[in-house]
């Protein structure tokens, strides 16, 4: 039976009232058609029918349920009761709606990415096989491998099924259709990759290992989409041919409409043909592995282990460093780097709940206070302890679960908001959607809130002396004694609590405007970049690549409002392509090999970034194909490799492709893209040691190789203001109408997006900080607003006695900044331990930064001496000779 | 209160049962209001159940809420708003089990007693 029946009782007990008026009624003409006078018959029929009165209740008391209808009467009470004081009660579903609402939005990101199991068939059966080093140094872990630890796992692991991915691989390639250029994202996986994650294709079949093998048939698998697409759902695609980065693949098979790679989004796969050499001479596979039936997790990481040890100790160790395989849970691999991000909101998030429940418990304890006559009646006439304690509950029930019915409401446009800050950031986040489990977590986290911000008030109203609360001189002093004191310590608990949020988004925000005012070491104004994915058959060699950079840059420099125009294999703020290498006159230490970014530019790229030189100079045209090699390097490289000495004139590498350096230029800030180096800063933007070297001077083998994991780069700056992102397209597609041109972007957005996750951490924990600070706020307000009403007596006999008003004022509000210093002061030292967990989100200021804690400090007590002395003002209104007479 | 109203209840039960088999044997011939299942019962049972008409109140309101007697406001014979009951078929099953339950009870009672006013004649006799 739905509670709804036992609201409606009132309905249906009238209609049972009614009805026995019409029986009586019924009665009383059949009696009277039988001849008895009008008043005989009343009297008979009453006497026949009984009291009717009695029936009534005897089926009242049959409708009631013993256990839900005290509780359906207590919520029906507490509804009116919080009525009548709207002010308070829409304060209260407000702050919890919010609070609410803010958990339901989190909630559900972490619920989607880092709780819920992936959506492939036994998913905890699948892992990521990662590479673990310990030395000295310590321990750390490498994602991918290379093609020799590939082969050897291939041909020897027994109970994990294993297939490989080639990282980083995500990029966008050109696909013809019917002359028609389209940019797809590409993926490359071995053979069995579909089986490993247990998703076949719907249509044709995955790749054999005949075909994932290096000088394969070229033949791809499709995804739904692009099937859907090209072929328009035709199930004869298979057989058909499509033209990928300029060559023809035959498709061989469809995957289903709801498979998702893990990982980057792929449109079509191709075989992976790991080798040894070339992409597979560095770690540039991913590893998946589903353990075998039979076998155990256990037994697949032992093997993974022993294989893995086995296999590094043939490979040579430097001393004291051991190496093996370790097989990590699949979910737990794919959230790396989204998990921290993430947890840290959550408990930002939790902290700002628990802060506005504090809240609310003190706002219920002064409301409790002001009720306490009320409650002692209800006392006094019978009702017990544990009535009072449910009915207070029963309030705290209704506001906890309006607040969460609209919780859920801003949850949802939270989570929109969340995604459509994040999903650059975090391409999980964009599928998220607010489903049945959030709302479960939502109503639980309501009636949960409910207790954790009612029970304590309930207790305390509940536990007073009935007949001094009700003898009026009474219920000012002693019913009030013990309540401020526990208002005091909640209030100075959410100051804590809101010190730990501002401490942790003052660190965060210091670590962003520390990023961003680092001197980008080039002009990024009127700057604008975009990609053209070269991974096409057409473009092999050298100087057929040279040639389309040549005609556009060509092109581009003649159309009006173009100052200037290069290409480069990247650019500042991306991540870079590392490569060790070695100086012609220096003995290799063949531990320890050096490593630097490499970029291949065109002539201008130093005019066009406006970069400084140092030394020598940067390239010209005549350092073209067939003249002596040349290379430029930067400051870092100068610092960490050539002791600090002017390199120019040094030889990098040996034998023909031997290049002289011929100059240095200044740092610009890259990604970091994890190269180890002499006085190496660990922070996501930094300056690496940078070799250049003239895009007419790279082997056609650079060329492949590079293009395999990055697009180059056009950039142009403009003289004045010319739409650039439409002038940059139609000059390369002029050229070659059939690459398509991706990623047009200025250059101040690429700088903004190389920081935008720090930006978006330091926003949503900023909001957050800054509500929780509110929050806090509210409550000393309330606090000296509640001691001001308390004491009116007391202060009308001061003010009486000769008391300035001014000195009457400083001493309430001195109350208020003290509890909000108590707080400040725990609250610091709670920040302490507490900024332990988001140091791997600091960069550049010290965990422990004092000009955060002293910003935080001083800018809480600016908070709470507003919230102090505005509600000590109302003494100003006191009027001494009226409150002495009430 | 509350406990009065439970007492109530339970003391009821014995009672109520029968009432309720006997409102639902007389809606078995058609639907009927209030007044008429009190009138049918006293005379199908030869004036001597005599029921207080009131009580059959919360019998029909108990009936109703289990389901075996459905309510609707029509009109009587002499053109007054009344409240009719019907059987439900759950009702008329309901009927049908409790029928022979009780006959079966009945019966049972009957032969436990027999005995009893046998001896007691017999001794009478001596």
């Amino acid at each position: 039976m739905g509670l709804g029946r036992w609201w409606r009782r009132g309905a249906r007990e009238r209609q049972r009232a009614e009805e026995m008026r019409a029986h009586l009624d019924l009665y009383v003409e059949d009696l009277m058609a039988r001849g008895r006078t009008r008043a005989d018959a009343e009297r008979e029929a009453r006497l026949a029918f009984g009291n009717p009165r009695v029936k009534l209740e005897e089926i009242h008391q049959m409708t009631r349920m013993p256990i839900v209808d005290p509780f359906v009467r207590d919520l029906r009470y507490a509804v009116r009761v919080l009525r009548r004081t709207p002010a308070f009660t829409v304060t209260a579903i407000v702050t919890l709606a919010l609070a609410i609402g803010a958990c339901t939005a989190v909630f559900s990101l972490a619920d989607a990415i880092l709780i819920r199991p992936l959506s492939y068939p036994d998913s905890d059966r699948l892992g990521a096989i990662v590479a673990v080093r310990q030395s000295p140094e310590g321990v750390g872990t490498q994602q991918s491998q290379d093609g020799t630890t590939w082969e050897f796992l291939r041909d020897r692991a027994t109970t994990v099924d294993i297939a490989l991915t080639a990282s980083g691989f995500g990029r966008n390639v050109n696909l013809v259709v019917d002359n028609a250029a389209a940019s797809v994202r590409q993926a490359r996986v071995s053979a069995g990759y579909f089986r490993v994650l247990g998703i076949h294709p719907v249509a044709g079949r995955e790749f054999t290992t005949d075909e994932d093998r290096p000088g394969g048939p070229a033949v791809a698998v499709l995804s739904h989409r692009l099937w859907q697409r090209l072929f328009h759902g035709d199930r004869r695609a298979v057989g058909q041919s499509i033209l990928l980065r300029g060559e023809a693949y035959e498709v061989v098979g469809i995957m289903p409409e709801t498979f998702r790679s893990p990982g980057e989004p792929a449109d079509v796969w191709t075989p992976a043909r790991p080798s040894r050499i070339g992409e597979g001479g560095g770690a540039n596979y991913s590893v998946v592995a589903r353990v075998r039936p039979g076998h155990t997790w256990t037994d697949g990481a032992g093997e993974l282990a022993r294989l893995g040890q086995a296999l590094f100790t043939e490979r040579g160790l430097p001393k004291g460093h051991t190496r093996w395989l370790s097989l990590v849970p699949m979910q737990h691999e794919l959230v790396r780097g989204v998990r921290e991000p993430i947890q840290m909101l959550a408990a930002a998030v939790g902290v700002v709940l628990l802060i506005a429940c504090v809240n609310l418990a003190a706002l219920l304890i002064s409301r409790a206070g002001s009720r306490a006559k009320e409650i002692a009646t209800r006392m006094a006439i019978g009702s017990g302890r544990a009535a009072v304690v449910r009915q207070l509950m029963a309030e705290s029930l209704v506001l906890s679960v309006a607040g969460g019915a609209l919780g859920l409401l801003i949850g949802q446009l939270g989570l929109e908001s969340l995604k459509a800050l994040g999903s650059d950031t975090f391409q999980e986040w964009g599928r998220v959607t607010l489903d049945a489990r959030a709302v479960a977590a939502t109503l639980g986290l309501s009636v949960l809130t409910s207790f954790l911000f009612g029970l304590v008030p309930a207790l305390q109203a509940s536990a007073f002396d009935i007949s001094a609360a009700l003898s009026d001189s009474g219920s000012r002093n002693s019913a009030g004694r013990s309540r401020p004191t526990i208002r005091r310590l909640l209030v100075v608990s959410e100051v804590a609590l809101g010190v730990v949020l501002l401490v942790v988004a003052g660190l965060l925000i210091r670590t962003f405007v520390g990023l961003r005012s680092l001197d980008p070491g080039f002009d990024p104004s009127q700057l604008t970049t975009a990609r053209v994915s070269l991974q096409d058959a057409r473009y092999k060699q050298s100087a057929r690549i040279n040639q389309l950079f040549d005609d556009s840059l060509t092109a581009l420099e003649r159309a009006p409002g173009i100052e200037s125009a290069a290409v480069s294999l990247e650019l500042p703020y991306s991540r870079l392509l590392n490569s060790g290498f070695t100086f012609a006159d220096e003995a290799p230490d063949p531990k320890f090999w050096p490593m630097a970014n490499f970029m291949y530019v065109t002539p201008r790229f130093f005019e066009v970034l406006r970069m400084s030189v140092r030394h020598g100079r940067v390239f010209t045209p005549d350092d073209r194909a067939g003249a002596p090699l040349v290379a430029v390097v930067n400051e870092t490289f100068l610092r960490s490799w050539a002791k600090g000495v002017n390199p120019v004139g040094r030889r990098l590498g040996g034998g023909p492709t031997a290049r002289e350096i011929v100059g240095v230029v200044n740092d610009v800030q890259v990604s970091n893209s994890g190269i180890q180096f002499p006085g190496r800063a660990s922070a996501p933007i930094m300056a690496s040691p940078l070799v250049f070297i003239p895009a007419a001077q790279t082997s056609d083998g650079f060329f492949q190789t590079s293009h395999t994991w990055f697009s180059p780069v056009w950039t142009v700056r403009a003289t004045t203001a010319v739409n650039v992102s439409q002038v940059l397209p139609r000059a390369i597609n002029s050229v070659d109408p059939l690459l398509p041109v991706n990623d047009v972007r200025s250059m101040a957005a690429v700088q903004a997006a190389a920081i935008s996750q720090q930006r978006l951490l330091m926003t949503l924990v900023g909001v957050l900080a800054v509500a929780a600070v509110l929050l806090a706020a509210v409550g000393i307000h309330g606090v000296i607003a509640h001691s001001v009403t308390e004491r009116r007596r007391e202060f009308g006999i001061r003010l009486a006695l000769g008391a300035t008003t001014a000195a009457t004022i400083r001493r309430v509000a001195l109350g208020g900044i003290g509890l909000a210093a108590a707080g400040a002061a725990i609250g610091g030292v709670m920040s302490l331990a507490a900024v332990r967990l988001v140091q791997s989100f600091l960069w550049g200021v010290e965990q422990h930064d004092p000009a955060t804690y002293i910003g935080v400090a001083l800018l809480l007590l600016a908070v709470a001496t507003v919230a102090s002395v505005l509600p000590a003002l109302r003494i100003l209104r006191l009027d001494p000779a009226e409150t002495l007479r009430n | 209160m509350r406990r009065k109203g439970r007492q109530r209840e339970a003391d009821g039960d014995m009672l109520a049962g029968t009432l309720d088999m006997l409102i639902l044997r007389t809606l078995q011939s058609g639907a009927a209001h209030g007044l008429e299942i009190a009138q049918r019962i006293q005379r199908q049972s030869d004036e001597v159940l005599l029921v207080e008409q009131g009580s059959l109140y919360p019998a029909l309101h108990r009936i109703e809420e289990r389901g075996w007697i459905a309510a609707y406001w029509g009109t009587s014979e002499t053109n007054r708003r009344a409240r009719f009951y019907r059987l439900t078929p759950r009702g008329r099953k309901h009927l049908l089990a409790e029928t022979s339950r009780w006959e079966t009870l009945a019966r049972a009672i009957g032969r436990v007693l027999r005995p009893v006013r046998l001896d007691a004649a017999r001794s009478g006799s001596r």
